[in-house]
């Protein structure tokens, strides 16, 4: 009786279970034989009706049949499930090639890029960094730095004035002045800042950016300079880079040195940027002259030092390969896009 | 400067080619600008005579055609030519066919006008030597052998070298400076001129005076007497090469004073002896209101301090700038009076600036003549002036110098070198080095003692030195080292951090930074209200246009003129920001303030598929201010909402952020008149942050609290309030109701509009309830809760919405 009982439910639940299409379907079977009402449950309450004797067996296939149908229903269910959840994919596919919403991203200035760039590298080397003020005297723009009055030096600096002995310092080099007036060696200083100088064309901004390095110690020398610029050149411009320095004359600087770069873009072999020379002159540099570390009370014989400038709208521009100056001032959108 | 290589080789002997001359050069530290051929693209020109005229052609475009026959001795050519001087019996440029000119022009036989033209005549600007043109073709001189390479002929095969000479060395600007230089940076063998002057009849002194009323400006004078000259053009040769370095030939007298300077580097002038009264020179400085009719032809009044040389009745020369018309040579002069004299260096380079005479002569002695040399100069001239001129030589040479100079011994050390360089060649080629440069050397043990004549008055102090053997020894010889010493703490400035961290903060928030310049036009400063009539503008002396005269006292002009720009060329969403300086006089003394500005137009957000349309306003503006004051670690900022009027925010429109009483910013709608100004068609909002005030609030660190252990409990309740009332004051009373427990008030909805009454809106805010000791029991909620209806109702007379 029973064991009859038990095959009518196995067959009707396995022909219940091959007609359910979905998962509601199958979560029916489910109720239907293994709810609270469901067949097996009330199979398993009525084995106490049973002769005693035929309970144990009729109790183990009873169980193994709930098993069965709980593993069947939960197969079907997966299987259902999945195909639903294919469907319903399929359905509301999304257009993934509509731009992902992206948070606003504006442009750092290209100056301030390449300006961050070298005092980054400096201060990795242990220079601090010192600023200054833009409106300076005349004489820490000029006659500390030895550039006296009336003397030709200073035509290479064509300066605006605010009055007599007020002007716009046309370098950095006057804040070097006063971090020396105001500590005694050793002195390790980068200088970043805005100059000004009377000139205008696609190469000359009446207001640019400069960074000049100051080093003063007991015991300091050109080769010492040369190997700091060196690393420099290598981290600026990458590793394969290579300096060349050049005599050259500064008031403030003897021996003086302008710095070549190897040409980044031809590397050496000559082009339109270098002029086909295969070098790019990027900065200026020497031993600060002994008259200008007496001006600041230091003595010459004591403490030697070392100071580069360079121009960071040169480097821009030699980086990027903007090839008009006044581009970096007139701010249009289009152009300050492409560094961002 | 613009130096002939052929004419350096007169004076070295090298077997270096041009360009690795320039090579050398400019690793010493003589900038080479160019190193080219004088006449690039020259090739197959020869000397032609024009035998005949063949036909004449008449006029054709203003210029008289004929054909005519030209012989290069071997060869005759039918060439059709329309130069005036083109006449039977001329010798002249000729390029025959297959010759080419500058520009990778080539000459062919060509048929104009119906007639075969075999080849071509040329002028000097044919050839690319020179500016003439329309005065006919070049012409050679009947001696110049028919056929011969024109190039070579006229000594114009020849490098053309230009050359930038700092200020420190004016040495090098000669033919002689730049060859002895050579000679040092590459062993070559340098050659001084061969100075030899033939003196004839008459003593100079008993022919003429120089009266030094003035050694402080003019510690030497020199002067010669040439007699029996004949003014006229310069030889062939002369004139070749003063064009080949720039210069236009003019008489032979002049031509000669030009070519010693060229050769010599020390100016010179010439003086027509039988004009100069007295025939004596008297070197002073100009009387009050003393005048000149200069070389130029310009009338100049004379300043106190200006040096003239004069005779005893009137000027006749600004001393080392110009020489007067009243002296000039002419073609009617016979007799000359050569000066070659030293005037001090800052005296000249006053008195050209004054007068905005920019002379070779002035150029080089504001930088330093060689005040020794001018011996040899003046007689290296009165050499050339009998060679091309004619004319005898007087005796002797009248030679006033009061004081002589002395000349500086400068002691270096070898251990200097080592210290300075970090390397150093030995003392013998250090010796070597110097004397190589025309120095004079004696040795010291660990030392050389180092005499420096006139013509390197650069050189002063040991270091001087120092930089003269390194320079030769080799820049790049110097080794490459890292700096020992000190170890000392890198830090940016607190200024400088916190600039960066703004920059950050806006550029993330999808601003974009510009940098403008920090000029202002005061007129402009003034229609924005900026500038008042008080002088707190600070002006330049010497601007470059009015439109920059000043410096700009606030940073929004100069972002309005961006945003205009970027409007004007079809970008009409415009969101930046700068980091700036405000320049102004305070108290009489210039101060400079470093702030922060920004400046929003057009949309709130770029065009996009998911981003909000609207338009952005005020709110944006005061929201990026209220950013980037968090960023940089204010908290419990204020508003300010009625601060009364701003010279470019609109009025009721525009507020201040406040800390502790302190302004840190000001935002607002950029006022229309302001707008108006730069022509922008959309509403403007902005912000400014004075950022060397805030950096001077101290920011407290922050300090841990403990994370709630008891739940919260959130309640909504919106009020509708007259527009007049603000939200502010509202959920001040909110929040002093709320008392304790109330944790935080955020105002969540605003709304206007139908369902709400005309002249109202309504505002939401969520009231998050919290203790930190207990979870709040519902009651205690809802006192609260009703605490804060019953408050807000009592104090504004206002309804809950929705009840």
């Amino acid at each position: 009786m029973a064991n009859l009982r038990i095959d009518r439910i196995r067959a009707a639940a396995a022909a219940d279970l091959q007609a359910a299409t979905t998962s509601a379907e199958a979560e029916t079977v489910r109720v239907k034989y293994l709810g609270r009402q469901g067949e097996i449950t009330q199979l398993l309450r009525s084995l106490a009706s049973l002769p005693a004797a035929e309970r144990p067996e009729v109790g183990r296939q009873a169980n193994e049949l709930k098993v069965e149908i709980d593993r069947l229903v939960g197969e079907k269910l997966a299987l259902t499930r999945a195909a639903e959840r294919r469907r319903e994919l399929e359905a509301e596919r999304p257009d993934l090639t509509l731009p992902g919403r992206r948070p606003p991203l504006g442009a750092l200035h290209p100056l301030t890029r390449v300006d961050d760039e070298i005092v980054e590298i400096f201060i990795g080397l242990g220079f601090a960094v010192a600023e200054g003020p833009e409106v300076e005297s005349e004489y820490n723009n000029f006659e500390a730095l030895n550039i006296p009055r009336d003397h030709p030096a200073r035509d290479m600096q064509d300066t605006f004035y605010l009055s007599e002995d007020t002007l716009l310092r046309t370098h950095t080099s006057p804040v070097q002045i006063r971090t020396m007036q105001a500590q005694r060696p050793p002195v390790r200083v980068i200088c970043p800042g805005k100059v000004y100088r009377r000139d205008a064309d696609i190469t000359h901004s009446p207001m640019f950016h400069q960074v000049e390095g100051l080093a003063v110690d007991r015991d300091i020398s050109m080769g010492d300079l040369k190997g700091t610029l060196e690393l420099f050149a290598r981290e600026m411009f990458g590793a394969r880079s290579r300096i060349r320095f050049r005599p050259s004359f500064f008031p403030f600087t003897e021996p003086s040195a302008e710095v070549d770069v190897l040409c980044f873009l031809c590397g050496g072999g000559g082009c339109r940027v270098c002029k086909q020379s295969g070098w790019l002159e990027i900065l200026g540099s020497g031993m600060v002259h002994p008259q200008v570390l007496r001006n600041v009370g230091y003595d010459p014989e004591e403490v030697t030092g070392w100071a580069f400038g360079m121009g960071v709208e040169r480097v821009a521009m030699l980086k990027y390969g903007v090839d008009d100056i006044r581009l970096f001032f007139e701010n249009d959108l289009r152009f300050l896009h492409q560094f961002a | 400067m613009k130096l002939s290589w052929r004419w350096i080789l007169e004076f070295l002997q090298t077997d270096l080619t041009p360009p690795q001359a320039a090579d050398r050069l400019v690793n010493g530290g003589v900038e080479v600008g160019s190193f080219e051929r004088l006449a690039p693209g020259v090739e197959g020109v020869v000397v032609g005579e024009v035998e005949a005229v063949e036909r004449d052609l008449g006029e054709y475009r203003g210029h008289h055609l004929r054909l005519v026959r030209v012989s290069t001795g071997r060869e005759r050519f039918s060439v059709l030519c329309g130069a005036p001087n083109c006449v039977a019996g001329v010798r002249a440029a000729f390029a025959p066919p297959r010759a080419t000119l500058p520009g990778g022009r080539r000459i062919e036989v060509a048929t104009i006008r119906g007639v075969r033209s075999q080849g071509m005549l040329c002028s000097e600007k044919d050839l690319g030597i020179g500016e003439e043109h329309e005065g006919g073709i070049l012409l050679v001189g009947e001696e110049a052998p028919l056929g011969a390479d024109l190039l070579a002929h006229l000594g114009l095969d020849d490098w053309v070298l230009e050359v930038e000479i700092t200020p420190n060395r004016p040495d090098c600007l000669s033919i002689v400076g730049v060859g002895r230089e050579l000679a040092a940076l590459t062993g070559g063998k340098f050659q001084y001129p061969t100075i030899a002057v033939a003196e004839g009849e008459g003593a100079a002194h008993a022919l003429a005076r120089v009266r030094i009323d003035d050694p402080d400006l003019c510690p030497r004078y020199a002067a010669r007497v040439i007699a029996g000259v004949r003014v006229g053009p310069s030889p062939a040769w002369m004139a070749a090469r003063l064009r080949a370095v720039g210069l236009r030939p003019i008489s032979n007298v002049v031509d000669v004073t030009n070519y010693v300077l060229w050769e010599l580097g020390h100016p010179l002038h010439a003086f027509d002896y039988d004009t100069v009264a007295d025939h004596t020179i008297v070197v002073r400085r100009a009387r009050r209101g003393e005048r000149l009719t200069t070389l130029d032809g310009q009338d100049r009044a004379l300043g106190e301090s200006m040096l003239v040389i004069a005779d005893p009745e009137r000027a006749i020369g600004i001393g080392g700038v110009m020489g007067g018309a009243n002296t000039e040579v002419t073609g009617a002069t016979t007799r000359v009076l050569l000066e070659a004299a030293y005037f001090k260096p800052d005296s000249i380079r006053r008195t050209s600036r004054d007068l905005g005479l920019k002379t070779d002569a002035a150029y080089r002695f504001e930088r330093g003549a060689d005040i020794e040399g001018l011996r040899d100069a003046i007689d290296r001239a009165a050499q050339l002036i009998a060679e091309v001129a004619g004319g005898v030589v007087a005796r002797g040479v009248i030679d006033v110098y009061p004081a002589p100079r002395r000349r500086p011994v400068v002691r270096l050390r070898m251990s200097r070198i080592q210290r300075v360089i970090g390397a150093s060649p030995p003392v013998e080629e250090v010796a070597r080095i110097l004397e190589g440069l025309g120095l004079l050397v004696r040795r010291e043990p660990g030392a050389l003692q180092v005499e420096v004549p006139a013509f390197r008055r650069d050189i002063a102090i040991e270091e001087d030195l120092v930089e003269e053997v390194i320079r030769v020894w080799g820049y790049d010889r110097i080794p490459s080292t890292l700096p020992g010493g000190t170890l000392i703490p890198a830090r940016r400035p607190r200024t400088l951090e916190q600039a960066a961290a703004a920059r950050r903060a806006l550029v993330a928030a999808g601003l974009d930074e510009v940098i403008t310049y920090a000029f202002e036009d005061p007129a402009r400063a003034a229609a924005l209200g900026l500038a008042s009539s008080d002088d707190s503008l600070l002006r330049l002396l010497n601007p470059l246009s009015q439109d920059a005269s000043a410096l700009k006292s606030d940073l929004m002009p100069a972002l309005l003129r961006v945003i205009a720009t970027n409007v004007r060329r079809q970008q009409p969403n415009v969101r930046v920001f700068e980091i700036g300086k405000h320049y102004a006089r305070v108290r009489g003394e210039p101060a400079e303030s470093r702030w922060l500005a920004l400046a929003l137009t057009g949309a709130r957000a770029n065009p996009a598929w998911y981003a909000p349309r609207e338009p952005a306003d005020g709110f944006d503006a005061k929201g990026l201010a209220e950013h980037v004051l968090a960023v940089l670690g204010l908290r419990d900022v204020a508003v300010d909402a009625d601060p009364g009027a701003h010279p470019y925010f609109e009025p009721g429109r525009w507020g201040r952020l406040v800390v502790g009483g302190t302004a840190v910013a000001a935002f607002g709608e950029i006022a229309l008149p302001a707008r108006e100004v730069f022509d922008i068609p959309a509403p403007v909002f902005g912000a400014t942050i004075p950022l060397d005030v805030v950096v001077a609030i101290a920011v407290e660190p922050p300090r841990f609290v403990a994370l709630p252990r008891h739940p919260s409990v959130q309640r909504d309740v919106a009020f509708v309030i007259p527009q007049s009332l603000p939200a502010a004051e509202v959920e001040q009373v909110i929040r002093s109701a709320g008392g304790a427990l109330l944790r935080s008030v955020t105002l969540f909805d605003l709304y206007a509009g139908e369902g709400v009454g005309p002249g109202t809106r309504s505002l939401a805010w969520r009231l998050t309830f919290r203790a930190d000791d207990r979870t709040l029991t519902d009651a205690e909620v809802n006192d609260a809760y009703a605490r804060v209806i019953e408050d807000v109702r009592r104090r504004f007379g206002v309804e809950v919405r929705g009840t």
